[in-house]
């Protein structure tokens, strides 16, 4: 008989640092114990899962024809490739047999918040999604140096607008509120000089290649957080990575991604950050004991709950009949990826448990379970198909509510799925 | 920005409302709803958030002060690209609609509001301004108090929207929201065993009874809305507008809702900023003033009152890119048959500045206490943390 709070600790394991369980996998998991499943899913290695996978081409656009017909198809395509650019991320992170950098990807994806609404090409944010998969687990301090070079970020916080006659001053705050220091962390002399030391800097909007103009740069010295010197945006972006209130950040924004975004993080859980490698930090929050204490539930986003169900149903997104129709479901839930709200990325907890966000779930499961595989349910007997239902998609405990309700559905497997993954114990992460 | 954008870790924290909404029945809510519409006379606060920043100084333009024209020598609006309403201060010029408000005296407009040492992040501001409390950091929205002092009615706040706005979230009861394209349930035995979901439990978190409550919900506000959004679907162009027509059917239907919340998002100008304000101006203008003309033809004619605010003004000076950095104070506006219109409080000097930034005014709780004394009949001292000043800008009922 396994322990009640392994289950939990292993639910929690495989949707908040993997993207739920494939068929079968929690179960196996459990078998083996915490110590080797938490190995498992915390590990870097080659991932037979995206194998398969063709990355589609997301050529450079151009600018815009003249002409309305070549404008027309100009723009559907670049419609086109928004989609695809997102189904293909989504595929990585359903196929994936070691979900973890596609997880931790999806974080930073949150946290260097970069929308493709005002961005528009495809071809940018893709190149930004490939930086942020190569630094996931690297240090921060290079990620940090590759994000301001970053042509989607830049145009997205009006750097190509910020030069030194006339400074912006979108990136310089945003940078220090948002993606490295936390507010009230700085002042507003220091969002000021900040955005003259990121002056400078070109992007292709349809290319997202940037390029440096030394004229268009501010080449005096200026104070940024007490330091006085010139500064380009790799030596800003280090000097302010540098400071330790990066350090206290950056693992509090893990923190309440991953275990709890109303308790908070012990004090010293910066201290593994002191070089800015995120592996340590990431590491120690799986293993911190807050994963087994029973008030540290977190809700699933739209997009982790619809990866976590294509993934236990065997669904590959761009393989769905209608990709129009999944982004139609996710963006009315409120989240499609490479699109968020704002720079300060999405909503958590309760923002997405919503009476409307519940209508569309409901639709969007069923559309999922048509197009999916249910074996873990129909190769049991109706005795035991709830139960299985529990250990198919990785849910420590069905509450006795949830129960009644599955065993109402149990001479109809496909029922049975669609009322689980609707179910408050899936939708929320115990 | 966009709703739900919030830095506050504790700001959606509303423990128990969902465990109480699972409580009530399908049936018990749809029989609430037609049993007790909302009486007529009952007045409806309708709150407008403009996420982003809007640019005050080119909503309601100082256009004759040398200070404008020289701090934005390519964007600012001269005189024929405005509709003055005095001496000194004219509207956009794409907010005739808001000028005919003007001229009917159904349009207030507060200058210079905003509260002690504004907060120039979109994130701190806008939470600032929907938990209601400039000084001490708390948790809930302040429409989100007003529903913590009154029985739990999933009614009674309602967004129009996927995702909770921050100001209907309370400590205890949160506000509902609905797509713009209404709810649609299931319905035979799917229903059945999907309401038993919605059953709350003893074995239920906070978030597992939300998540429960969530799909309750769904049923009971579904059950009462559907007939009515069903039979008159959004017909207008513009996000704010469709937004507002659903808030127009809802209340032409005696839905028992005193609070509604839309938003309109894309004000964070920071380049090009002419070509995307005025036409977002110009949209909150027509929305708000073709709303005001729908349910000015019913019997709930004097019983509306809309107010539309946002995080922050914007910089005098514009920068590089002809855009604007984030500011401080700007004008927020009221809007309805009961409202007596005109200026409060006093334009800002463009020159006289306070770190930089136009000088605060009006303290925004000066608004929102008239809100909730004047149009909702609540306590503001309670609801705003002891706050005891507010504008008259609701005309008593004789």
């Amino acid at each position: 008989m396994t322990a009640a709070s392994d289950r939990l600790e292993l639910s929690r394991l495989v949707h908040r640092f993997g993207l739920g369980p494939k068929p079968g996998e929690y179960l196996q998991l459990l078998a083996g114990g915490i110590p080797q499943a938490r190995a498992k899913i915390l590990a870097r290695r080659s991932d037979p899962g995206l194998n398969a996978l063709v990355t589609p081409p997301f050529p450079t656009m151009g600018q815009a024809p003249s002409d309305p017909t070549a404008s027309a198809a100009y723009w559907k395509e670049v419609y086109d490739q928004s989609v695809s650019v997102a189904m293909w991320w989504m595929d990585r992170m359903v196929l994936a047999d070691y979900p973890f950098v596609e997880r931790m990807t999806w974080f930073w994806h949150g946290h260097w918040a970069t929308s493709i609404s005002k961005v528009t090409y495809a071809l940018p944010m893709k190149i930004q999604n490939d930086t942020l998969r190569t630094h996931a687990l690297g240090n921060f301090k290079d990620m940090s140096r590759a994000m301001v070079r970053d042509g989607a970020l830049i145009f997205w916080l009006d750097g190509e607008e910020n030069v030194a006659y006339s400074p912006n001053e979108n990136l310089g705050r945003e940078f220090m509120e948002l993606f490295t220091l936390g507010v009230g962390n700085y002042s507003q002399s220091d969002v000021h000089q900040a955005a003259l030391g990121f002056t400078g800097y070109n992007v292709d909007q349809t290319s997202g290649a940037v390029t440096f103009d030394p004229k268009l740069h501010d080449n005096d010295k200026v104070s940024v957080l007490g330091k006085r010197q010139v500064f380009d945006a790799v030596t800003l972006s280090d000097w302010i990575v540098s400071r330790p209130e990066n350090a206290t950040f950056i693992a509090r924004r893990l923190w309440f991604r991953f275990i709890s975004s109303s308790i908070e993080p012990p004090a010293s859980l910066s201290k593994v950050f002191e070089n800015r490698d995120i592996s340590p930090l990431i590491n120690s929050i799986a293993r911190n004991p807050a994963m087994r204490r029973p008030q540290y539930s977190q809700a699933k986003s739209p997009v982790e709950w619809f990866v976590s169900a294509c993934r236990a149903l065997r669904v590959t997104p761009s393989k769905l009949p209608s990709s129009g129709a999944v982004s139609w479901y996710l963006d009315s839930m409120g989240q499609f990826p490479f699109n968020p709200p704002s720079v300060g990325g999405w909503p958590y907890d309760e923002a997405w448990l919503t009476a409307a966000a519940t209508q569309y779930r409901i639709n969007l499961a069923y559309y999922l379970v048509q197009n999916g595989h249910i074996d873990a349910l129909t190769s049991v007997p109706k005795s035991k198909m709830v139960q299985a239902a529990a250990d198919w998609l990785g849910v420590a405990q069905w509450s006795v509510r949830t129960e009644r309700s599955l065993n109402q559905a149990v001479s109809d497997s496909a029922r049975l799925a669609l009322l689980a993954l609707n179910a408050p114990e899936y939708l929320v992460n115990a | 920005m966009s709703p739900c954008d919030f830095n506050r870790r504790q700001f959606l924290k509303y423990t128990g409302a969902a465990t109480i909404a699972a409580t009530l029945s399908m049936q018990d809510v749809a029989q609430a709803a037609s049993v007790t519409p909302l009486p007529l006379g009952t007045p409806i606060l309708v709150i407008v958030t403009l996420y982003g920043g809007n640019d005050g100084l080119n909503t309601v333009v100082p256009y004759l002060d040398p200070a404008y024209l020289s701090n934005r020598p390519d964007m600012s609006l001269d005189a024929s690209e405005v509709i003055p309403l005095s001496d000194s201060l004219a509207l956009n010029g794409t907010m005739t609609g808001f000028a005919s408000l003007w001229t009917a005296n159904k349009l207030a407009i507060v200058l210079g509001t905003s509260y002690p040492n504004p907060n120039l992040s979109h994130f701190s501001s806008m939470a600032i301004w929907q938990s209601g409390s400039p000084i001490e950091e708390i948790s809930s929205g302040w429409i989100g108090r007003y529903l913590d002092s009154l029985p739990r009615d999933p009614f009674r706040a309602i967004g129009v929207g996927s995702t909770l706005t921050p100001l209907l979230a309370g400590d205890h009861r949160v506000g509902s929201m609905v797509p713009i394209s209404g709810l649609q349930v299931p319905n035979g035995s799917l229903a059945t065993q999907l309401e038993l979901l919605a059953v709350s439990s003893t074995q239920d978190s906070e978030l597992i009874a939300d998540a429960a409550g969530s799909v309750g919900d769904l049923f009971s506000l579904s059950s009462t809305l559907t007939p009515v959004l069903q039979n008159a679907p959004p017909t207008s162009a513009t996000p704010l507008a469709q937004q507002l027509d659903v808030v127009a059917n809802m209340i032409t239907a005696n839905v028992p809702t005193r609070v509604y919340s839309v938003s309109l998002s894309g004000f964070d100008t920071h380049a090009d900023e002419l070509s995307q304000q005025n036409v977002l101006v110009g949209q909150v203008s027509d929305a708000i003033t073709a709303f005001l003309t729908q349910v000015g033809t019913t019997a709930r004619a004097n019983d509306v009152v809309v107010m539309v605010y946002s995080e922050f003004g914007r910089r005098v000076e514009a920068n590089g890119g002809e855009g604007t950095d984030h500011g401080t104070s700007a004008p927020v506006f009221v809007a309805g048959n009961r409202v007596a219109g005109g200026f409060y409080g006093e334009q800002p000097s463009l020159t006289n500045l306070v770190q930089g930034d136009l000088a605060v005014v009006v303290d925004f709780r000066d608004v929102y206490a008239s809100m909730l004394e004047d149009v909702l009949g609540a306590d503001a001292d309670k609801i705003l943390n002891n706050w005891s000043t507010k504008l008259d800008l609701i005309t008593p009922v004789s």
